[in-house]
């Protein structure tokens, strides 16, 4: 079925991947039409034919390249293209992905707008002449609503939603609205209402009035065409506008709706009684609502996860630590998709630029794409190269196993393929018990659940399958998940599942098996086992029974029983196969991300943190020769305000100004500190380089330094100034640390 | 006949040549064709209605219209400033309006809130005198652009007297303008609106004397002005030597006159009286706005329409007395429904609003559901607790709730109160509840958030153990850019923040959640919320 089929789209490509080395877009932008499905499943028969060609053959052009030794830029130039090419893929899969998770809801919001826009011309139209005209037209109040939609975006964070409302924006103007968006600046208090309506002409007429008002809205609108297109105002974030600016807009807007026909939508961040406690009642009942629910962050979170690391066919991934983290960092600090997306990047970023091998993931890549592989060539360039990387200590290798680049390769693509599987068939049968598909990840990541198989256990699981492994490694370890951990409890789940739900997961099973025919086999027998099982009841009957399973559950119960129990030990069989860890594969190294502390530094800064540190240990950046030499005692010729801080730290909360003054002058003026004049030269100041060799500062000098420094300190937001009540106490801010 | 007149004439023409060349080349895509304005422009246009049609058109506001008429006086005969008040949806603006249709006079209205701003308000005025329009094609300027007052008052004056010349000058002339009926005498009427929300305005207390000292300014006798607003003569007048406008009383309607302009436009009367009678009742003890009833009528008609389909149309009593009972609950939701949101059908959501329905369906009263339907970051919600806890309890208790025992030693120390001490008490819960929840500064709320997140650390772990690796790490990393989290739950209103900078002294938050809410939260974090809270 399918190979005839791809290879057919695949074949008019070959011609422009001959000149792949020069340039990765074309190629590229002409794979992305090709469904994703189709190149895997080619993948399938493809395979064998493409081991026999890795081998370090070098063909067409690349020769000469081969000849001369490469050196480490060209690499890092390779790792770069690279990391250009798996990026622009993940992106643009992310992109995808969120695009589908909103185009329904989209599609509802565009209707609904037309359906108000019929509801409004209905209640009667306006003669054009009288649009323009200052004074209002009499309607009945029903026709002065507002017709608004909260859209429910469920994050609090609203950084998610700007794009969201962005293509909402497109979204409509393809279905020919007028479509302009207002943002909280432009509804806060000190643009007022003819801030509003200056960014609506702006954004409508594309002009700049400063004298802005309704009327040129209203003669722009008989201009356009009157009343033929609804005008659409989009305001983000109705929490963070400015309410009495947001309720006067609203009830201007309700006086003219009779002559042009607006239409609002808001966004809701937080719960759906927030435009009540924003907005004053007089312009609450202006507005007829409607709502909207987008997905909530964690579905959308979900749907990304799904996309980018098991669907898709970029092998990049991540280690058990750094799944920890990011799911860590996502439900505890920063619970934005958009954080996510960044830390997935900056992963990509560290991976390729300290991986030597990284550039390997390319020719993966590629030969996902192009099932005859013959086109891969431009990355046979370093083969010898590799293979002395390769050979490096950093590797671990694995006795029985030759460490051809080529089996390698195709090793862990057929562990990923794999792996991937056993995830998705967990995480659909999760979706059933609300389990997060983050948590199964991490999980799935744990290196440590990949123990040595003991005896009994071996046994008996030879028993239960009857097959032989076919790899010799792979026969003492196994996954064995924890009693209390998620795929336990996912695995049990199976055993819970009603008839109807059964059903639904096998077929989505077989779904997503399609590309290993072993494991496909296998669900496509227990799928026939179920119908069998069902004996009498048709496939309509089990689509019938989701209406009342409730009342034949009892029927069903002993019939099925059988059969779950077969999924169960299945599924056991397939995590005990299947599943290892990423980090328990050889030459993961080049694929998986790993270090986490890397990404931790780049996400969570923690600027307040850092300050007081660096401050109390400035040896380790200054890195001058007197203060490292002797750590604990403080020197003059260190930074006034460090001084000053580490003089704080022996204070409590309030800090006596004299005091603090004095030991500052103590350290200043130190005697020993004379000694040690010479290397002054080496800390930064430029002040105590006036006169190093002028015995007594002048207090008035000293008095100005200790109030620079205090200052210092106060903006880096380690002080507070006095207060009235205790003139001669400043107090420290010590918070964060 | 002035020169003035001509020029005017003259352009005219041309303006109306140029468009009817247009027009000819058949160059008009646009479904309607530019608007000139005209002279009709100044009068209300559509066809005038008799006395008798104006009166029944506003039941329960005979008086204020004949006092009107009245005070506006016959044709071609000068006025006082009038100002007309009355609260708001008492037919203020609608009956001036029909009065001037009735009276088929030409006026400028301008309203201030569209114009909602001196400049906006004054060019608004000046481009209705002058006839003129923004469009495209004069880039949508004004005709003058006008900040100043005292510019105002000299364009003023220069455009009246345009205007007056004009409705002065012979009436044969007009008439070839095909304006009908008898003439519209030589008085122009100014209309400002809405003028309670000048008050707010910058500069409004040297606006608000300007505006009503513009009679005898400008001293044109062809001038009338009526001020209409939402609040009384008494908010406005400053004893800033101008005559004080002639005050025109709109009274609040009674339940008789609103059930005869609800009864009014009515198809079926009978049905409709009989719902009135069973709905005015309770609704106007809550609200006399036409608006407002008029908005909850029209939904509530339909149920009541619904909930006698099956019954037989005629009413008799009995049928009246069945509706009644099966109409009955849906009054007192509907009353305190300031605010309804409907969600309209779609495939994706219809399997989420099942389950939301209970939810969301009354909404006014307190949330039913017991999830936070939205996404929070967990240590956010760690800090909207504490901004909670901080706002609720007194801050001299803060050390003996967050002490190393966690908060169970407070249970201890409670006394058996004495009569005189729950007197003090009670004195001091409606003080609190009085005064709102209360404000702290920036350093207690991170000291209690420090607090709350060490002691839940530790349950969490116990809840979930296999995020056991690097706990240690985990308390600072929910610190860690707390001051982040704060400003986003300033954003989202859940903390309201007053001052400027955080780290100067001055700055104190205070949270507006519910407690309902912060219960919410603090289920789904698993936080022993209940404990940490002082009971009075």
């Amino acid at each position: 079925m399918a190979p005839s089929a791809a290879t057919l789209v695949e074949a008019p490509l070959q011609s422009t991947v001959e000149n792949i080395e020069t340039n990765f877009q074309p190629f590229y932008v002409l794979h992305k039409a090709s469904s994703r499905k189709n190149s895997r499943k080619s993948n399938l028969c493809g395979k064998s034919r493409k081991r026999t060609k890795l081998s370090p053959s070098g063909p067409n052009g690349i020769e000469n390249l081969d000849n001369e030794e490469p050196d480490g830029s060209q690499l890092e130039h390779l790792r770069m293209e690279c990391l250009e090419l798996v990026w622009s893929k993940l992106e643009t899969t992310i992109k995808d992905v969120l695009r589908d998770t909103n185009v329904q809801v989209f599609d509802d919001i565009s209707r609904w707008v037309y359906e108000s826009f019929a509801a409004i011309r209905s209640s009667g139209t306006p003669s054009s002449s009288s649009a323009t005209r200052p004074f209002p037209t009499f309607t009945r109040a029903e026709c002065k609503v507002l017709f608004t939609g909260l859209v429910l975006t469920k994050n609090m964070e609203v950084v998610d939603d700007l794009l969201t409302f962005e293509e909402l924006g497109f979204h409509l103007k393809s279905h020919g609205c007028h479509v302009a968006s207002l943002s909280s600046q432009e509804l806060s208090a000190k643009s007022s209402i003819g801030g509003c309506i200056r960014s609506l002409l702006r954004q409508l007429l594309k002009v700049t009035v400063d004298a802005a008002d309704m009327f040129i809205l209203a003669s722009w609108y008989r201009e356009q065409g009157y009343y033929e297109k609804p005008v659409v105002v989009i305001v983000e974030d109705i929490e963070r506008c400015c309410g009495s600016v947001l309720s006067d807009f609203i009830i201007m807007l309700s006086e003219w709706v009779v002559k042009i026909p607006i239409i609002l939508i808001m966004g809701v961040a937080t719960t759906i009684d927030a435009p009540a406690n924003v907005l004053r009642s007089n312009a609450l009942q202006q507005l007829c609502a409607s709502k909207f629910i987008l997905g909530s962050p964690a579905e959308r979170m979900e749907a990304v996860v799904e996309a980018v690391l098991l669907r898709h066919c970029c092998m990049f991934s991540i280690g058990h630590k750094v799944a920890v983290f990011l799911r860590k960092y996502f439900l505890n600090q920063d619970g934005t998709l958009t954080s996510f997306i960044r830390a997935m990047k900056i992963a990509c970023v560290q991976h390729f630029s300290m991986e030597p091998l990284s550039f390997m993931l390319a020719r993966l890549l590629v030969e996902e794409e192009n099932m005859d592989g013959n086109c891969a060539s431009f990355l046979e360039v370093l083969p010898k190269h590799a293979s002395d990387l390769l050979s490096d200590s950093r590797y671990s290798l694995v006795e029985g196993t030759d460490n051809n680049l080529g089996n390698i390769l195709s090793e862990l693509k057929r562990w990923r393929k794999k792996w991937s599987i056993v995830v998705l068939c967990l995480y659909q049968v999760g979706k059933f018990g609300k389990v997060q598909l983050l948590d199964l990840l991490c999980e799935a990541l744990d290196p440590q659940f990949f123990k040595p198989l003991t005896s009994e256990n071996s046994s008996r699981l030879q028993q239960e399958q009857g097959t032989s492994f076919s790899s010799s490694y792979e026969l003492p370890y196994q996954f064995s998940s924890r009693k209390d951990g998620y795929i336990y409890q996912v695995v049990r789940k199976v055993r819970d599942l009603p008839a109807e739900f059964l059903h639904q997961l096998l077929m989505s099973w077989e779904k997503i098996t399609g590309c290993v025919p072993e494991i496909h086999q296998n669900v496509k027998d227990l799928l026939l086992a179920f119908k069998l099982g069902n004996g009498k009841s048709s496939e309509k009957d089990i689509a019938d029974l989701s209406k009342r399973h409730a009342s034949r559950n009892g029927l069903f119960v002993k019939n099925s029983k059988p059969i779950m129990e077969k999924t169960e030990s299945f599924l056991n069989s397939l995590v005990r196969e299947h599943m290892r860890p990423v980090e328990c594969i050889p030459f993961h190294e080049l694929i998986c991300f790993k270090d986490v502390r890397k990404l931790q530094l780049a996400l969570i800064g923690d600027p307040r943190r850092r300050i007081q540190v660096d401050l109390l240990e400035f040896q380790k950046i200054i890195k001058c020769t007197c203060c490292s030499e002797n750590m604990n005692s403080l020197l003059p010729c260190a930074h006034d305000s460090t001084i000053m801080y580490s003089l704080a730290q022996e204070h409590g909360d309030l800090i006596n100004l004299h005091d603090w003054f004095q030991s500052f002058k103590r350290v200043i003026s130190h005697p020993q500190a004379k000694g040690n004049h010479r290397t002054k030269q080496c800390s930064t100041p430029k002040k105590r380089k006036d006169k190093p060799t002028v015995e007594r500062k002048s207090n008035a000098s000293i008095q100005a330094r200790f109030c620079t420094a205090v200052t210092e300190l106060q903006i880096a937001g380690l002080l507070r100034m006095p207060s009235k009540r205790r003139p001669d106490y400043v107090q420290r801010v010590a918070f964060g640390l | 006949m002035s020169k003035e007149e001509d020029t005017k004439a003259t352009r005219r023409t041309t303006r109306s040549s140029s468009a009817a060349v247009l027009r000819d080349s058949g160059e008009i895509k646009k479904k309607c064709g530019p608007h000139i304005p005209t002279f009709n422009d100044l009068v209300f246009g559509e066809d005038n209605i008799s006395k008798e049609d104006l009166l029944s058109n506003f039941p329960g506001r005979h008086t204020q219209i004949l006092e009107l008429l009245n005070l506006l006086g016959p044709l071609n005969s000068p006025m006082l400033p009038l100002f007309v008040y009355g609260g708001t949806s008492t037919g203020k603006t609608s009956v001036i309006l029909q009065i001037f249709r009735h009276l088929n006079r030409p006026f400028v209205y301008s309203s201030c809130r569209t114009c909602y701003s001196l400049r906006t308000l004054f060019e608004s005025i000046l481009n209705q005198l002058l006839l003129h329009e923004k469009d495209a094609d004069n880039g949508y300027l004004s005709a003058k652009r006008c900040e100043k007052t005292s510019d105002f008052v000299n364009s003023l004056r220069e455009a009246l007297v345009k205007v007056v010349k004009t409705l002065q000058g012979n009436p044969g002339k007009i008439g070839t303008k095909k304006l009908t009926g008898q003439g519209h005498g030589h008085m122009i009427y100014l209309i400002f609106d809405n003028l309670e929300l000048v008050r707010d305005w910058d500069k409004s207390s040297s606006i608000l004397p300007f505006l009503f000292n513009l009679h005898e300014v400008l001293n044109m006798n062809e001038v009338g002005f009526l001020f209409i607003s939402n609040t009384s003569p008494d908010t406005y007048y400053s004893n800033m030597g101008y005559l004080d406008p002639i005050p025109v009383y709109f009274s609040e309607y009674t339940e008789d006159d609103l059930r005869k302009i609800f009864i009014r436009n009515q198809t079926n009367q009978e049905m409709y009286s009989s719902f009135l009678s069973v709905v005015l009742g309770p609704f106007y003890r809550i609200t006399r706005h036409v608006n407002e009833l008029s908005i909850a009528f029209s939904s509530l008609y339909k149920t009541y329409c619904e909930a006698s389909d099956d019954l037989n149309d005629v009413p008799n009593e009995s049928s009246k007395r069945a509706r009644f009972s099966r109409f009955q609950p849906h009054i007192s939701p509907a009353l305190n429904q300031i605010f309804k949101i409907s969600s309209p059908p779609s495939e994706v959501n219809n399997l989420k609003e099942a389950k939301r329905k209970a939810g969301s369906k009354k909404f006014g009263g307190c949330d039913s559901s017991e999830h936070l339907d939205f996404h929070m970051s967990t240590s956010a919600k760690y800090l909207l607790l504490s901004a909670f806890l901080a706002s609720r309890n007194p801050a001299t208790l803060d050390a003996s709730l967050f002490d190393s025992t966690g908060g169970s030693s407070s249970r201890k120390r409670k006394k058996r109160p004495s009569e005189k001490s729950i007197e003090q008490k009670e004195i001091c819960e409606q003080e609190l509840l009085m005064k709102g929840p209360g404000t702290f500064p920036l350093e207690r709320l991170l000291a209690i958030f420090q607090c709350i997140t060490s002691v839940a650390e530790i349950s969490l772990e116990d809840d979930q153990g296999n995020v056991a690796m690097d706990s240690q790490n985990e308390d600072s990393e929910l610190m860690s850019d707390v001051l982040l989290q704060l400003s986003s739950l300033c954003n989202a209103n859940f903390v309201v923040k007053g001052g400027s900078c955080p780290l100067e002294g001055s700055t104190r938050y205070r949270s507006t959640v519910s407690e309902d809410m912060a219960l919410k939260v603090a289920r789904s974090i698993k936080f022993p919320l209940s404990k940490y809270m002082y009971r009075r």
